[in-house]
């Protein structure tokens, strides 16, 4: 029983990190919240528009799992500038060096609270 | 000799299309290149010195306060994490229908930029600023030493006047407090007890809020804004309030 519960949270993990991803053979899109709100990865822009395989980065650079690289440690931007997770191709070479175009992959707190379908609450003095 | 009117009605072709060898030639002739016309054979110009300072009369030698608070900071580097905006809520107590510091965002087309950029702003605390003229009962007040635009909130009625005053929306009513609240740099919380930083520049991650002394040359915010490789700006430079916080990128 215990297991089936810890089964169904993992799921109830996966869905909530995944959001409104519109998944077809990929992943959709990824919002990262740890350690900061919030970055976007699109699989439909790596696999369906650049043409990366799976392989590309699910080959020991991240895994099969939403959040699962949020769990570890060193998902750092230190981490990839060291050629770590998105630091493999955001190099400079492959991809544009991760310290640089902060908010491409940045889409912050007003981002992912339109990704969740979140209005901002409004200041009261507008 | 074309005139500027003639300029003023021609399209700008955008700076990315200018080398940035022939942008740093101007700079460091003390001149800013503003527009590209005419497939790069017109250049517009302005003085450097308007464009990076904000009291461009007094220029470098006239910071009138000490320490002359300031902050400069890096829009590019702005990620919208909004830990500043945590941070100064839970230290400044501002509720969640107000804030003090707030971060902007805007799509963006340049070639180097992205899709968007996000533009964290505050009060400006103006040299000369509208909101302390427009206070009808002078509940606020530009602090004489260090120059931050204060609130006596035992002063203010709740008229609003200063909310219109100031051009940078900087402004919200506390209803607990029933009284007008706004960005003093931390000083309550934490400048008048010896915290070098305000709470937004201390919880920035990403190094975007850089606060200092605009009257100490070997402050990092001062060596900041007086170089000439990089363009500084502030905003609304036109409600000609002399604002202390100042804006670059790199």
């Amino acid at each position: 029983m215990k297991n089936v519960t810890i089964i169904c949270l993992l799921l109830a993990g996966v869905a909530l990190v995944a959001g409104s991803a519109t998944a077809g053979d990929h992943g959709g899109d990824i919002h990262f919240t740890r350690p900061v709100e919030a970055v976007l990865f699109s699989h439909d822009i790596h696999v369906d528009q650049l043409g990366f395989d799976c392989d590309s980065c699910h080959d020991g650079l991240f895994e099969y799992e939403a959040g699962a690289a949020e769990q570890n440690g060193d998902f750092t931007m230190e981490s990839l500038y060291g050629g770590g997770y998105c630091g493999a191709c955001h190099d400079g070479e492959t991809a544009f060096a991760s310290d640089t175009r902060c908010a491409t992959c940045h889409e912050g707190v007003k981002g992912y609270n339109r990704a969740l379908g979140k209005t901002e609450t409004a200041a009261s003095h507008h | 000799m074309i005139l500027k009117k003639e300029l003023d009605m021609s399209r700008n072709e955008g700076l990315e299309n200018l080398g940035s060898e022939e942008r740093r030639h101007f700079l460091k002739m003390g001149l800013v290149v503003t527009g590209l016309f005419a497939g790069g054979t017109l250049l517009s110009l302005s003085s450097g010195a308007r464009r990076v300072f904000a009291s461009s009369g007094e220029f470098a030698e006239k910071y009138p306060y000490k320490p002359h608070y300031s902050m400069l900071i890096h829009v590019d580097r702005c990620i919208d994490c909004e830990r500043c905006k945590k941070a100064c809520a839970k230290t400044n107590h501002v509720p969640d229908y107000g804030y003090r510091t707030t971060i902007l965002e805007r799509d963006v087309s340049g070639a180097l930029a992205g899709k968007r950029e996000f533009v964290p702003v505050l009060c400006n605390h103006c040299n000369l600023p509208q909101c302390t003229r427009v206070c009808p009962t002078r509940a606020t007040y530009k602090d004489p030493v260090n120059g931050i635009v204060q609130m006596n909130k035992s002063k203010c009625i709740g008229c609003l006047t200063c909310q219109m005053g100031c051009p940078y929306n900087a402004r919200y009513f506390n209803e607990e407090q029933m009284a007008v609240d706004k960005c003093s740099f931390c000083w309550e919380s934490r400048l008048s007890k010896g915290e070098a930083l305000t709470a937004c520049a201390e919880a920035c991650p990403a190094g975007v809020r850089i606060f200092g002394d605009l009257s100490d040359p070997n402050d990092k915010v001062y060596r900041g804004i007086h170089q000439i490789e990089k363009t500084v700006w502030v905003l609304r430079p036109e409600a000609g309030t002399k604002p202390n916080i100042f804006y670059t990128r790199g």
